[in-house]
């Protein structure tokens, strides 16, 4: 099974760790290793029909800030130049125009690839397009990733809850906000917090995206399309992000025991991102980095999953579950 | 749910107290009494409370504590679910607005009670107030979220409902 890697930055690199931790699991299960026979960051790439050294792409790119010597100035050409058979999208996410991650994604379904992405921008976008574009193709899209990092929600709604009547869903999406957020229970200002926020590395140097609740939104998007099998983008969420918050109201809602947390809510009529006052002790009140989300469906009632929204292996982990799931029905 | 009960209980020193405290005992609210000495019935004063429990359980709790205490309960009446929800609104607001705003928001939906409650102003002159409100019926909740949503746009105010 041969994979190509588009965007080796702090995820790519976590699945290459991956996949060199899980090479005896993919041989006993599959008899054979998942090879990598491309990757591309930026602005270079490298390729290898044979496969390449999994560690050797992260050391490279750690010494050198490159993954490959050759440069590019198409990435198609460059996905066109190597026979695969999965490609793995996770190039940094454009929220406006979907990127160029949109495009690498639109070329490998037409050319009758799979595709694994955490790449939100593109299915916020496109996601009824790509759907059927695979679709037509008879081309798996998978992107598990693409909301809550680790905690497995698109596959359990997809396939634990497959025959229940979800109502609603509804979460902390966006672990940059819950960490800014649950230091301001502790008295922090929001600027404080988030300067730590951004030392840490949990925020970018443009928070914007996070603090506005756009990547939130992009992640009601895609639960709204993927699960309540609406068509919607972007632009049909009503958004609040939470620089208005202030210590303040913090401090008020503290007096009440409750919190304030960005919850990101879908309903078959509801598309909404906006800071909530949640009780504390409630399974939404969570600290930190996590994210949480309460699905409601009609025969279960709730159910809870929290887990790391993000980061390296965490995002790498829910790409691995998505590589099995493609495995596992190529096997069938 | 709110509850108004009438209640016979002995004319005797402490009766209303061991009336009330039951009240308590399942968490629930005094909103109003009313000790008429002026009815009694073989030796016992009426007593009229108003009181909001969690739930009909409670209630049957409430109850049977009241049996066992030797309070004749009369009758239970207008008991009525209530919904509550909280709200927290930022920004360069003050009380006479937001008292306004709640006394229009009573207009569009029947509000059972409101509570506010400000923080002092910070150094943006801001202020936040949170709101807490109760409701007869839930639509009323969505049309308040309506009304409240739509005041804060206009208003620049950060709007921030409970879940």
């Amino acid at each position: 099974m041969r994979i190509f890697i588009a965007g080796f930055g702090t995820v790519g690199q976590g699945l290459a760790e991956v996949l060199e931790s899980r090479e005896m699991f993919f041989k006993k299960r599959y008899g054979e290793n998942v090879k990598i026979v491309g990757v591309m960051d930026s602005k270079t790439y490298v390729t290898d029909p044979e496969g390449l050294a999994p560690m050797d792409l992260v050391s490279r790119k750690a010494e050198t800030k490159r993954v490959g010597s050759r440069t590019y100035s198409d990435a198609l050409e460059v996905l066109d130049s190597v026979d695969y058979d999965i490609l793995v999208e996770v190039s940094p996410t454009n929220y406006e125009t979907g990127g160029q991650g949109l495009k690498n994604i639109v070329h490998a379904l037409e050319c009758g690839k799979d595709v694994i992405t955490t790449n939100k921008g593109p299915l916020a976008i496109k996601f009824g397009d790509l759907i059927a574009l695979a679709r037509r193709n008879r081309c798996k899209l998978k992107f598990e990733g693409s909301v809550g990092g680790a905690m497995p929600i698109i596959n359990l709604c997809h396939d634990n809850l497959v025959g229940e009547k979800i109502q609603s869903i509804r979460g902390i999406l966006n672990g940059t906000c819950n960490y800014i957020l649950s230091k301001m229970d502790s008295g922090q200002p929001f600027e404080q917090a988030l300067k730590e926020a951004q030392q840490l590395g949990y925020a970018e140097a443009d928070p914007t995206g996070d603090v506005g609740g756009y990547d939130s939104a992009c992640k009601v998007v895609i639960l709204a399309n993927s699960v309540f099998g609406r068509n919607v983008t972007f632009s049909d969420v009503s958004i609040t992000g939470i620089t208005g918050i202030t210590e303040e109201a913090i401090a008020l809602a503290k007096s009440r025991n409750m919190v304030v947390r960005l919850i990101g809510e879908v309903t078959d009529t509801k598309l909404e991102v906006a800071p909530r006052l949640v009780p504390r002790g409630h399974p939404l009140a969570v600290t930190g980095t996590l994210n949480a989300a309460q699905i409601l469906s009609d025969l279960a009632g709730p159910i809870t999953i929290t887990g790391r929204g993000a980061g390296r292996l965490e995002t790498a982990s829910a790409i691995l579950s998505d590589l099995i799931s493609v495995l596992d029905d190529r096997e069938e | 749910m709110i509850v108004n009960a009438e209640l016979y209980v002995k004319d005797l020193p402490g009766q209303l107290v061991g009336s009330l405290e039951p009240i308590s005992m399942v968490d629930g609210n005094i909103m109003g009494v009313v000790h008429d000495r002026e009815q009694i019935v073989n030796h016992r004063i009426s007593l009229n409370v108003t009181f909001e429990v969690e739930d009909a359980t409670q209630l049957r709790r409430l109850e049977d504590i009241w049996k066992s205490r030797d309070i004749i309960i009369s009758s239970i009446g207008s008991v009525y679910s209530t919904f509550s929800m909280e709200y927290l609104l930022i920004g360069r607001i003050t009380a006479s607005y937001i008292e306004r705003l709640m006394e229009e928001a009573s207009q569009a939906v029947t509000v059972d009670s409101v509570d506010i409650q400000y923080s002092s102003k910070n150094h943006d002159e801001k202020r936040t107030a949170m709101i807490s409100v109760k409701v007869r019926e839930e639509n009323d909740l969505d049309a308040l979220d309506r009304f409240l949503r739509s005041a804060c746009r206009e208003g620049a105010i950060t709007y921030v409902r409970g879940l």
